[in-house]
């Protein structure tokens, strides 16, 4: 079958999910003030500057639409459905958007695959700078969320969440949580009291959690005389003396924070130095680390203890997010929402599987190895499977296979 | 009442006379008109209004209206916020006389979560006496200052408290004052001053339109490059070496020409080389962000911390610690360049 019959397949199941689902869908709170945008099929702009006034009526919209991706404004606004500069902003929720492209990974995201605009070349792993062939800068990525990934973004969650908690003091009730859909997560703050900040109180805040800006110095950090905070203090300066203390026995850590030579300088004198860390209290002279390389160290402490969110989402007082229990269109599993205290636990090829139901056939042009709930699936390259529909429907909006003539009777 | 004249129970005072604007020309409120016009000349001219030795604590807080009514009909925007600001330095200079407990009431007055507390940190062996701020307060008051110890990345916070020292808090305070006072007079109001009155105002504005001529330097005719900021030389070097440069990037550094004075054909020209070079896009966005299309704003380049942010600032130079952003930096190294020697490009 050819690209315009998978779509329409894609098409039909989303259509299906809705028709049993929207009655479930919860809409945003404070619905009469947000903005609504939806991404169709067949279309390539989105609709957006849609307004609700209840649930109900949202939820009517959604079965007859259909629609690929649904978002709702992080804002509020007086006319959600005026264009932008006369919708009247009136706040916004405070966004924090953890994605599995912004950490290193250890799976180095070899499933990826990146092609050439230019002259076609593909190859696996993150996109390069330029084209091995051509030299060409532009690409399109076809990038899989694989456990890994989603393990890191999830460390990069827990990290944040207890950044929140400690130094900005939310409380766990205003911090919604949620799995994408994809590869990371989305983190909300429904207060009162960050409701108006400006685009640039929300950028020190996105620097704050990213240890951009920071200066060791105005920490209590002095690398000529080694002296610096404790590990029990509190805000940044106890996570310099952690992150310092953590890297200082950790010859691993400290190479692969690319510090060799100081790796190589203490040796295996790392347990030692902690140990007189706890005893005689923190930092110290260490045989053979001049003030550069602790200048090094106490960056390599900082670089760990930061959590790595997209600082442009966080800054944006007009950004459009996906609403929880709708479907993202890349990968067909839902967006969905996560108490923060069952984070670690949090399974997303179990608990966002949004088709569960029969199996289908399809053509698969390529696709690494990937896990729904229990099962392993592929590697697939030119193979015709026939694989239970959350499987199916992955590949499907991933866009590495097509359906076949037995698809749609396959139920 | 009279040190803090933009207090909420000073305001009530603002109400009363507001009834009596037709009574400013009888002889009881001369002094206090002198002293409002003396307000706004200072401002003028010396960008802070004194603390004045010469008249009496009614004088003082009763002029403070009068002159804020005869700035709002001035219709000047700039002229108001050059008086907001010299306001909050005369507020400032008071405020850091004051003590914690003070400090924290007027906090209030501002509907700001602070209170007084000790800060120790054992093993620095550094004790402090200082006020604790609630997070937002802090931001909303202090992204406006430049140097690294107001970023909140380097503050000391904890359960959504910043720690701050009594005279970091006079001048948060002192930026509420003035954001205060900026907003108060960007309300548009007929206000009908007496006709002795409103030719006192224009005369203000005109000493006001003359002094600010004399400062403003023109941008020159032709961009000299040798004059850029660190940050902006290199996106404007990756883009004639004809590497790729982000959205972002794009955006600082043809804002950034753009506000220098040099042309679309010209900024187009400079993008040229890039191997993804789509004239007629490149065009549409130069355009865009010149104002000419879509939402017809001009844009401004982003500011340093902005930059900072976005991991654009290549780190800084000795021009960039007394600037906000790359057009600052651009001025500030105009008037001090030599003029024989600059590469210049004909905008």
């Amino acid at each position: 079958m050819n690209g315009i019959q998978t779509q329409a397949f894609i098409q039909h199941k989303f259509a299906e999910y809705y028709n049993q689902n929207s009655g479930n869908i919860e809409p945003p709170t404070s619905i009469g003030t947000r903005e609504f945008a939806f991404s169709l099929f067949r279309q390539k702009t989105m609709l957006r500057h849609k307004g609700f006034q209840d649930a109900r009526g949202f939820q009517e919209f959604l079965k007859r639409l259909s629609p690929g991706d649904v978002y709702y404004s992080s804002a509020y606004y007086e006319s959600p459905e005026e264009e932008m500069l006369r919708k009247g902003w009136l706040g916004a929720d405070l966004i924090f958007d953890i994605d599995a492209d912004h950490i290193p990974t250890a799976c180095d995201k070899s499933h990826d695959i990146w092609i050439c605009k230019d002259c076609n070349s593909a190859g696996h792993a993150a996109r390069p700078e330029k084209c091995p062939q051509c030299g060409g800068q532009k690409f399109s990525v076809i990038s899989w969320p694989c456990d890994v990934c989603l393990e890191s973004a999830k460390r990069e969650v827990m990290k944040l969440i207890e950044i929140l908690e400690e130094d900005f003091g939310f409380s766990k009730q205003e911090l919604i949580l949620a799995f994408s859909g994809h590869r990371g997560y989305h983190v909300q703050v429904e207060a009162e009291s960050i409701k108006t900040l400006d685009s640039m109180a929300r950028r020190e805040i996105a620097d704050y959690l990213a240890g951009t800006g920071l200066e060791p110095t105005l920490h209590g950090v002095n690398t000529k005389t080694c002296v610096g905070p404790n590990l029990e203090d509190v805000g940044w300066k106890g996570r310099i003396a952690k992150g310092t203390y953590e890297l200082l026995a950790s010859q691993e850590e400290l190479e692969k924070a690319g510090l060799k030579k100081v790796s190589a300088a203490i040796g295996s004198q790392g347990k030692v130095v902690q140990d007189r860390w706890r005893k005689k209290g923190p930092w110290g002279l260490v045989v053979g680390v001049g003030a550069e390389g602790w200048e090094n160290i106490v960056q390599g402490a900082v670089a760990m203890q930061s959590v790595k969110i997209d600082t442009v989402v966080t800054a944006d007082v007009h950004r459009l997010i996906r609403l929880a229990n709708t479907i993202h269109r890349e990968t067909g599993l839902r967006k969905v929402q996560i108490l923060p205290s069952g984070i670690e636990q949090f399974d997303p090829f179990r608990s966002a599987i949004a088709f569960n139901q029969g199996f289908v056939t399809v053509d698969i042009v390529e696709a690494p190895e990937f896990r729904i709930e229990d099962t392993s699936y592929g590697p697939f390259k030119n193979q015709r499977v026939e694989l239970p529909t959350a499987a199916a429907m992955f590949l499907l909006c991933k866009g590495a296979a097509h359906t076949t003539e037995d698809s749609a009777t396959v139920q | 009442m009279a040190k803090y004249p933009f207090a909420p129970q000073a305001a009530q005072r603002v109400q009363e006379l507001d009834h009596r604007t037709t009574e400013l020309e009888s002889q009881e409120y001369a002094k206090i008109l002198q002293r409002a016009e003396q307000r706004i000349d200072e401002a003028i001219k010396t960008k802070q209004v004194t603390l004045p030795l010469s008249f009496d604590d009614e004088t003082e807080l009763l002029s403070f209206p009068i002159a804020m009514m005869m700035v709002i009909s001035s219709n000047d925007k700039s002229l108001k916020r050059t008086y907001a600001l010299a306001e909050a330095k005369r507020a400032y200079t008071l405020l850091k006389q004051e003590n914690r407990t003070k400090l924290v009431a007027i906090g209030h007055l501002f509907n700001w979560k602070i209170r007084p507390v000790e800060v120790y940190t054992k093993n620095l062996g550094s004790g402090a006496l200082g006020l604790s701020l609630d997070f937002a307060n802090y931001l909303k008051n202090s992204t406006i200052f430049h140097e690294s110890k107001w970023k909140l990345v380097n503050r000391n916070m904890l359960s959504g408290e910043v720690f701050v020292t009594a005279d970091e808090a006079a001048r948060l305070l002192a930026e509420e004052v003035r954001v205060n006072i900026e907003k108060k007079l960007d309300l548009e109001m007929d206000i009908g001053l007496p006709l002795t009155l409103v030719s006192k105002v224009e005369k203000l504005r005109q000493l006001y339109t003359e002094l600010r001529k004399l400062q403003e330097e023109e941008m020159p005719k032709e961009v000299v490059v040798e004059s850029f900021p660190p940050c902006i030389n290199r996106l404007y070097n990756t883009a004639i070496a004809q590497q790729h440069l982000s959205h972002i990037e794009r955006f600082t550094l043809t804002s950034f020409l753009l506000n220098s004075g040099m042309s679309i054909e010209k900024i187009v020209e400079c993008f040229r080389p890039t191997s993804d070079f789509s004239e007629k896009m490149t065009r549409y966005q130069v355009e865009h962000i010149a104002g000419g299309k879509g939402s017809r704003t001009k844009y401004k380049p982003p500011m340093c911390s902005t930059l900072r942010t976005h991991r654009l600032c290549p780190g800084s130079d000795k021009t960039c610690e007394n600037i906000y952003g790359p057009l600052g930096y651009y001025k500030a190294r105009l008037r001090t360049r030599p003029q024989e020697t600059s590469e210049k490009i004909r905008a």
